[in-house]
């Protein structure tokens, strides 16, 4: 609110400093819908009709003859039994503890995640001065290199005989070599946050670096020590971009199956995503993969519920 | 979410779960046969698709369209073939056969030839996905092992020609397994976290049963199955199991010690060697007696081929053994050819001594088991099976 409205000698009337704005209104309205369109579109295209496809070969049928899935596409001959088992399956069943598994694995490499994430983004933010848009890039610049590339680079670091095992023979770390690869669940997660880590601490640091510095001056003025202005004011003022780097980081570490497969694959250490490449791309029952889908996009979804819900409040918060 | 929007919502969960089946849906048991080495069957012609006519001049011009996993058959062979027919050769691959079937099915799709394994030809053929065979065009098929010019799987050879065998053994590393040879390999703890089952739910699940003496591979019980996993899921604590396709790359590379896989992944690993390896510290193992498996690949002509007279002519051409042990080297995968003998493929240097038994003979074929196509329902039962085995359970 304008400071200095009650103070116009002549305030105009009401209805003539409204006068034309619905009609401004509505062509704004229009460009910016229009604007939104190929988003919009982007949107249905690859997100909303490859959904209800998922949805239809969920709740399809089987061909006789090929021993195939069949996409049933009018809801009103949906069949619900693929579902109903994977649900049986997910909740008392043997998927039950991979969900559980997926789950701490994500959790874990979430921690991580934040554990090594925050510092860089907040030293990048905060005490980079010149030399933080060299920092950022040599963030990034491991992404420069594409990701089965680097995967199979650590793979060979990590052998029972590779570098890494022979540094920590050499510092007497350990006495024997680590077997990093052989279903190691250490190694999944240690995969996940290093495939993960610059989703997190990129939009972090776009936070950190927005929180006005005079607010932190202004908590030191009135008697914060160094470690008390981080907890009061930067800390609740960062949460918004936490809520965001761990939403956008932790959606695709559940969907992943690549990154376990390369470092593990052994079924002590199977995810989620495994079970539904499993279904989908190495038999016949390709409606249990697809209602696997279903079922981990709902678990999905209410954890975006819970973001927007704390992001909601947070920003709330922080006006 | 507003009000309207969950009541729209609701309205459809509620359908769903209400569901009805679409009227005119075919959801009745398969007419497809199971054919078994004591039950051989002749598969079903259809009017509507008759084999080309004799004496046919081959097709020029255009491309000649392949459908092959990847790396299954030697590029150079195909270019050669091309070139003497003035046609250009497309390969188009997938990973699985549902995605192969998939392909064939998808409207308007045409292929030339396919190289399906034995299981799907079945329902290729019902489903009027393949075109039969004129055999006058295939005078190669002679050059074939005697029981698979006219196979169980296909009698009279109506559909398909044989390609590649191959046995699934025990492919380890020389220098680090000596004893105590046999599918307890998989099951002995020095190997702890560098064992490896084939990825493949019939292979792995078939594993168990044979270690354990059980020759019901292809059982449609489903205690029978379930014990099967009961013993693989043993793997999983006492060996900390791994599954991959991939014995080539990680017995050369020493990743694994021992590894579940296909003779020819074997054969195939001597090409994978790092640089100094010896070809020597590559083994494979296979039963001397019943209790093994051993499959064949073969290639057929779909029915949407658009030169069908010149596919003959490609099914004939990798008939040839000089081709074939060409297309051999290639692919480490050996055609189910009388001349290709383990003798000859050492001589040839083809493969080591100790690789020697990664060479199938039509005695081997003869004696071990295969693995059949079975009915939709246990086949459901065998992938929930290995599926559980894939989680850990």
């Amino acid at each position: 609110m304008s400071g200095d409205a009650g103070g116009s000698p002549e305030p105009a009337p009401a209805s003539r400093r409204n006068a034309g704005a619905p009609a401004r209104r509505d062509r704004g309205g229009r460009l910016w819908g229009l604007l939104a369109a190929p988003g919009a579109l982007w949107l249905v295209l690859l997100f909303a009709v490859p959904f209800y496809a998922i949805a239809a070969v969920a709740f399809g049928y089987t061909d006789p003859v090929f021993n195939a899935p069949v996409p049933e596409w009018d809801p009103r001959y949906w069949d619900v039994t693929a579902f109903t088992e994977i649900l049986t399956r997910s909740v008392t069943g043997d998927l039950r503890p991979v969900f559980l598994r997926t789950l701490l694995y994500v959790a874990l490499a979430l921690g991580l995640c934040v554990a090594i994430g925050y510092p860089v983004a907040y030293y990048v933010a905060r005490h980079a001065g010149r030399r933080r848009a060299l920092l950022l890039g040599l963030i990034l610049a491991p992404w420069w290199v594409n990701y089965l590339t680097r995967m199979l680079a650590w793979l060979n670091l990590l052998q029972d005989d590779g570098y890494v095992n022979d540094l920590l023979l050499f510092t007497r770390i350990v006495d024997e070599p680590v077997r990093w690869l052989s279903g190691n669940p250490v190694t999944v997660v240690l995969a996940l946050v290093y495939g993960y880590i610059p989703f997190f601490i990129v939009p972090l640091f776009s936070t950190l670096d927005r929180i006005d510095p005079l607010l932190l001056e202004a908590a030191r003025d009135l008697g914060c020590s160094g470690r008390g202005a981080f907890w009061h004011v930067t800390l609740p003022l960062s949460r918004p971009g936490l809520l965001t780097a761990s939403a956008i980081t932790a959606l695709p570490m559940f969907g992943d199956y690549y990154t376990n497969t390369l470092v593990s694959g052994s079924p002590t250490t199977t995810m989620i995503a495994n079970q539904i490449e499993f279904y989908l791309l190495g038999g016949t029952r390709k409606e249990l993969g697809a209602s696997l889908v279903l079922l981990l996009s709902a678990l999905l979804m209410v954890l975006m519920v819970y973001y927007l819900i704390s992001s909601r409040r947070a920003e709330e918060g922080v006006t | 979410m507003d009000r309207r929007r969950f009541l729209l919502v609701s309205a459809l969960a509620a359908t769903a779960a209400c569901g009805g089946e679409r009227p005119g849906r075919s959801t009745g048991s398969s007419a497809v046969p199971l054919t078994r080495t004591d039950s051989p069957g002749a598969l079903p012609l259809h009017d509507d698709i008759p084999p080309i006519a004799d004496g046919l001049s081959p097709e020029s011009g255009g491309v000649l369209k392949i459908l092959n996993y990847p790396e299954y058959v030697s590029p150079d062979v195909l270019k050669a073939f091309g070139k003497t027919h003035g046609v250009e050769v497309e390969l188009t691959t997938f990973n699985t056969m549902e995605d192969a079937i998939s392909k064939l099915r998808t409207p308007g799709a045409s292929f030339d030839v396919w190289f399906p394994t034995p299981d799907v030809i079945g329902k290729a053929a019902v489903g009027k996905l393949l075109l039969p065979l004129n055999k006058t065009y295939l005078g190669n098929l002679a050059n074939a092992w005697p029981q698979l010019q006219s196979p169980f799987y296909d009698e009279g050879s109506r559909y398909s020609v044989p390609y590649c065998a191959y046995t699934s053994g025990i492919g380890y590393r020389a220098d680090e397994v000596s004893a105590n040879f046999g599918y307890g390999l998989l099951w002995d703890p020095a190997y702890k976290g560098k064992a490896y089952l084939i990825d493949d739910h019939r292979e792995g699940l078939a594993l168990a049963m044979l270690k354990n003496g059980s020759r019901e591979i292809n059982t449609e019980d489903p205690v029978k199955i379930k014990q099967a996993g009961t013993w693989l899921a043993e793997l999983v604590p006492l060996m900390n199991i791994k599954t991959g396709i991939a014995a080539y790359q990680l017995v050369a590379e020493g990743q694994a010690t021992v590894h579940h896989c296909w003779s020819g992944d074997m054969i195939n690993a001597q090409s994978y060697l790092p640089k100094g390896v010896d070809a020597d510290v590559l083994g494979y193992w296979y039963p001397s007696d019943d209790l093994g498996v051993v499959g064949t690949d073969s290639i057929a002509v779909p029915a949407s081929a658009s030169k069908p007279v010149l596919a003959h002519l490609l099914l004939d051409h990798l008939l040839d053994p000089a081709v074939a042990q060409e297309n051999f080297s290639f692919t480490g995968y050996q055609p189910a050819l009388s001349a290709i003998t383990p003798e000859k493929m050492v001589t040839d240097e083809f493969v080591t001594e100790g690789l020697k038994s990664a060479i199938v003979t039509p005695d081997v074929y003869a004696r071990s088991q295969q693995i059949f196509q079975i009915s939709p329902a246990a086949e459901a039962v065998w992938l929930d099976t290995w599926s559980q085995f894939k989680a850990g359970q």
